[in-house]
């Protein structure tokens, strides 16, 4: 739903303008910092509706900044990804509205709904916090993994885009993180060993659009087994690209 | 439906929906219920309007006025709208008048001879607002049952569901519209109110996008209500979606934000010092979190889209 209003803001409070001038610095770090190289874009649909569903990392979600900003590069500047966060988000002064303008969005079905009814490009993270808050000694290693994105590609007959995120994982070692403080509803607040996110590089593998519906069946997305084969597979796919990203890598830094 | 009863016809939406009414010529009457006076001037003296003075909180009123005046004119649809305007006054007078009066009416329907549609105007701000809820607020979001709500929140929400658990249960098809605010003066509007200082304080390091209409465009959904069948809950959203900081900037207002505890005691004392109706604890919610309404329901039932800003006259 856009308003009558110069600035055409939706109901999410995204304004395109905003996505321009935010992406100015998010695009300086993408190309001199974390000096992201991405592999497959031939796979992202350049029209339609389609999830896009990555591994989550590194203390603060930087990944998907970086996978934000490539979406856009690599879709000829036209489609503005729309992250899906925790709910918590919009809770947190200054941060949930600079959030809310660049595209972002709280994970609620109705809120989904809208989006891939209007045919956008979604971005989850089906790990959600727990996945930017694991310890090093488990990066690269998924960790629970929702099956919200599976249920909605289903529903909505879109296909998902699995992506592994190499480099964010290493980019913000969590020296410790302590529960029970919930300040704004975050569910920790993060103790990371540097000051600043290390310049890793990143690495975005993006695979084939898996086509669930093919896969599993109109109906799967009402059989809670089936559902979670379905998110199985996207995680299947998701961990491949991982394994084959890590393989290829010559470094952290390089 | 040709024979309409209007409840509240002495605010700026009874008067538009009046004037529209009575452009239609398939409009054949209009009673019109107010405790105030009307000057019909406006409507050039139309002979097919009718006014009744009634109090509706009076149950004896209620009831000759549906056995009176509605039997007569064979009124054949109600449109109603309860609406204790000042957001100070509170009490079993405001209760009755947000909620008594309703439920008389719908009393007084299950075995009306002549009314077959009830259209009942309802309001945006029966739905929870929070974090972890959707956005995008459909008419099965949840309903604000807040013990600490403020009494005209849970007025409306009363009033509202006792409309709501009557669908299917009295000889009426009914329409209950959920509309987004009404930006205008002597609408009961909170945000008009908020907008008459010359500055507008709002929680620091929040901008949440609302969601506003004009007269025009909910009168506009009444009309398509009683054209159509249709029953149930329908979200009436408005035109004008956007910050609530550029709202301020629209009205050449300065808006200033400030620590969200420091607000609610800095608009108590503008409340005590100058009486104006503009109340933080009402308005709490919609200062943080975004809400829009969904109107994607009332588009394909009943045809309704916003079309007329409530923002003419207010550029940036």
């Amino acid at each position: 739903m856009k308003g009558t209003h110069p600035a055409n803001y939706d109901a999410f409070g995204f304004l395109p303008e905003a996505m321009e001038e935010a992406l100015r610095p998010a695009r300086w770090l993408h190309k001199n910092y974390f000096r992201v190289k991405s592999y497959g874009v031939e796979h992202i649909p350049l029209s339609g509706g389609v999830i896009v569903a990555a591994n989550h990392s590194g203390a603060l979600p930087m990944d998907g900044v970086m996978l934000g900003v490539d979406l856009f590069e690599n879709t000829n500047r036209k489609r503005f990804p729309r992250v899906v966060t925790d709910h918590f988000v919009a809770r947190l002064p200054y941060i949930g509205v600079l959030f809310a303008r660049v595209g972002a969005v709280g994970g609620s079905r109705r809120n989904l709904d809208s989006l891939l009814e209007s045919e956008e490009l979604v971005v989850v993270f089906p790990e959600g916090t727990s996945g930017v808050g694991k310890p090093y000694s488990e990066r690269y290693k998924l960790q629970h993994w929702h099956v919200g994105h599976a249920e909605l590609a289903l529903r909505h007959k879109v296909p998902v885009l699995p992506v592994g995120i190499i480099g964010a994982e290493e980019q913000w070692p969590l020296l410790a993180r302590i529960g029970g403080v919930r300040a704004f509803g975050a569910p920790y607040l993060p103790i990371p060993a540097t000051p600043l996110p290390l310049p890793v590089r990143y690495h975005i593998h993006y695979g084939a659009p898996i086509d669930l519906i093919a896969e599993f069946g109109e109906g799967a997305s009402e059989d809670p087994q089936l559902l979670q084969k379905a998110a199985e597979r996207v995680r299947d796919s998701v961990q491949s690209l991982l394994t084959l990203g890590l393989e290829q890598r010559q470094g952290v830094f390089r | 439906m040709s024979r309409i009863l209007i409840t509240g016809a002495t605010t700026p939406l009874g008067k538009e929906l009046i004037s529209r009414l009575l452009t239609l010529e398939t409009t054949e009457a209009i009673l019109t219920v107010a405790r105030d006076e009307l000057d019909t001037s406006r409507f050039g003296n139309d002979a097919r309007l009718h006014i009744e003075h009634a109090d509706l909180t009076r149950e004896r009123d209620v009831r000759t006025l549906m056995k009176g005046p509605v039997r007569d004119l064979k009124i054949d649809a109600v449109v109603h709208g309860p609406l204790h305007r000042s957001a100070l006054d509170r009490g079993k007078k405001v209760h009755a008048m947000n909620v008594e009066s309703t439920r008389s009416l719908l009393m007084r329907l299950q075995s009306h001879p002549t009314v077959r549609r009830f259209i009942y105007r309802s309001f945006s701000e029966v739905y929870k607002l929070e974090d972890h809820l959707p956005t995008l607020i459909g008419e099965d979001h949840p309903l604000e049952f807040s013990r600490k709500a403020p009494q005209r929140v849970r007025d409306r929400v009363e009033s509202d569901l006792s409309v709501c658990a009557l669908q299917g249960m009295i000889p009426c098809s009914i329409a209950v519209l959920r509309c987004a605010e009404v930006l205008a003066p002597k609408s009961g509007s909170q945000l008009w109110d908020y907008l008459q200082s010359a500055v507008c304080l709002r929680p620091a390091g929040y901008n949440p996008i609302v969601n506003v209409a004009s007269v025009q465009d909910i009168a506009s959904a009444i009309c398509r209500a009683l054209e159509s069948e249709a029953q149930g809950v329908f979200n009436i959203p408005g035109a004008d979606t956007l910050p609530l900081g550029e709202l301020v900037s629209r009205f050449a207002k300065q808006s200033i934000p400030v620590p969200g505890p420091l607000i609610a005691p800095l608009y108590r004392l503008r409340t005590g010092l100058l009486r104006t109706e503009f109340r933080y604890d009402l308005n709490r919610a919609r200062f943080h979190f975004n809400g829009v309404l969904d109107g994607r329901r009332a588009k394909e039932a009943l045809g309704y889209e916003p079309r007329m800003s409530a923002l003419a006259g207010h550029s940036m």
